[in-house]
């Protein structure tokens, strides 16, 4: 088995705490899965299966504490991620809208995207998913960038909720972009959707174009922010989207290339319709 | 008359400026749990600063200043008891008080 892998998960494994929920239930999970020994220790040998192994460290990764993680576990982590990263997305694989020459659409998976800031659709407590092995944009990047980016967000958050409509930066670590922009959407509960979640949703885009623009980056991808389990009606929040970054390239001095990420066909097709035709 | 602004009604009483959660502000964020006010008394506000932060059964969020003006009065009670911002009572239901607010602005707000 991996090294390097093997290394990331016994520690991950050793850092547990007895009192999260989310580990512990974890662990119940390993344990009727006949991982765990008697001694408590996990039997990986046991385990043949890549994908099973990375299920493990994957699902460690995300009931871990936001402790900081020792540089020895960072390097090994590191080969982890690398190893399974695979190749990024440059611009040559971007659709250019007829919008604006500016603004592009490329479907795919956002980790593997080679921009300087990818946009994450984050929650109000700002520390990733903790569902092990819950596919949601939040749970990849927080795994694929890394531990060290939840590490960083409860020293930024210390202790307080990330509002909707704000932006917070990490670097991005073990991904080809260079910064993760954490924002969280709406969540939608009823509709028509108000004004002040309309807004709310806008305030997303347009505090990352903003901090983007401050930071002197060139290229930033979004997510369709909000619309898959925060329930936003899909095509209301691409229209909100793309009006957003509109008005803000032509009415600021920006020079950004802006890429709308989609990840379903589903969104793909919405926002064909109106950036590609 | 009220106004309304960065989803806070607005209601002026001679030269004091109340603001009140309207009721779709109360609907939008839910129950309020706890309520925590960025401005302290006196404090000299521009229009659009933070001045509060609302987490609530369906969100977090912060709220901006819906005028300029300087701080006479917060809503202290709500800190005990957040969920009074829930209520259809503006006595119970206010945040701030400002004064030295520009009239002309206040004129401009949309009404409620």
């Amino acid at each position: 088995m991996d090294k390097a892998l093997k290394t990331a998960i016994h520690y991950l494994w050793d850092h547990q705490n007895e009192s999260s929920h989310a580990q512990k239930a974890f662990t119940e999970s390993l344990k009727r899965a006949g991982t765990v020994l008697a001694d408590g220790t996990l039997n990986l040998a046991s385990i043949t299966d890549e994908n099973d192994r990375w299920a493990i460290f994957r699902g460690l990764v995300n009931v871990r504490d936001s402790y900081q993680p020792s540089e020895e576990y960072l390097m090994a982590e590191g080969a982890v991620l690398q190893a399974k990263l695979g190749s990024a997305a440059t611009p040559v694989l971007w659709q250019e809208s007829q919008l604006n020459q500016r603004i592009f659409l490329w479907q795919g998976d956002i980790t593997r995207l080679k921009v300087d800031a990818i946009v994450n659709a984050a929650n109000k407590d700002g520390l990733g998913c903790f569902i092990p092995n819950h596919h949601c944009i939040d749970n990849t990047i927080h795994t694929m960038a890394g531990a060290q980016v939840r590490t960083d967000m409860a020293l930024a958050l210390n202790g307080r909720k990330l509002p909707v409509g704000k932006v917070i930066v990490t670097k991005a670590y073990n991904l080809p972009a260079k910064f993760i922009f954490h924002t969280v959407g709406p969540v939608i509960y009823k509709e028509p959707v108000s004004k002040m979640n309309q807004d709310l949703l806008a305030s997303c885009y347009l505090n990352s174009l903003k901090e983007a623009d401050a930071r002197g980056l060139s290229t930033i991808a979004f997510c369709s922010i909000s619309t898959g389990e925060f329930h936003f009606p899909k095509a209301l929040a691409r229209d909100i989207a793309i009006q957003t970054v509109q008005d803000y390239l032509k009415e600021t001095d920006s020079s950004l290339q802006v890429v709308f990420n989609v990840f379903l066909d589903e969104d793909l097709a919405l926002y064909q319709k109106v950036l590609i035709n | 008359m009220r106004k309304l602004a960065n989803y806070l009604w607005v209601e002026q009483n001679e030269d004091e400026f109340t603001f009140i959660m309207t009721p779709e502000l109360q609907d939008d964020i839910g129950t309020v749990g706890y309520v925590e006010f960025i401005a302290n008394d006196g404090d000299q506000i521009e229009k659009d600063q933070a001045i509060l932060n609302l987490e609530a059964s369906k969100t977090v969020l912060e709220l901006q200043a819906p005028l300029a003006g300087t701080i006479t009065a917060i809503n202290k009670a709500a800190e005990e008891a957040p969920e009074q911002l829930n209520s259809e009572k503006a006595e119970a239901s206010w945040v701030y008080k400002m004064t030295g607010v520009d009239q002309a602005a206040y004129d401009q707000l949309p009404e409620a």
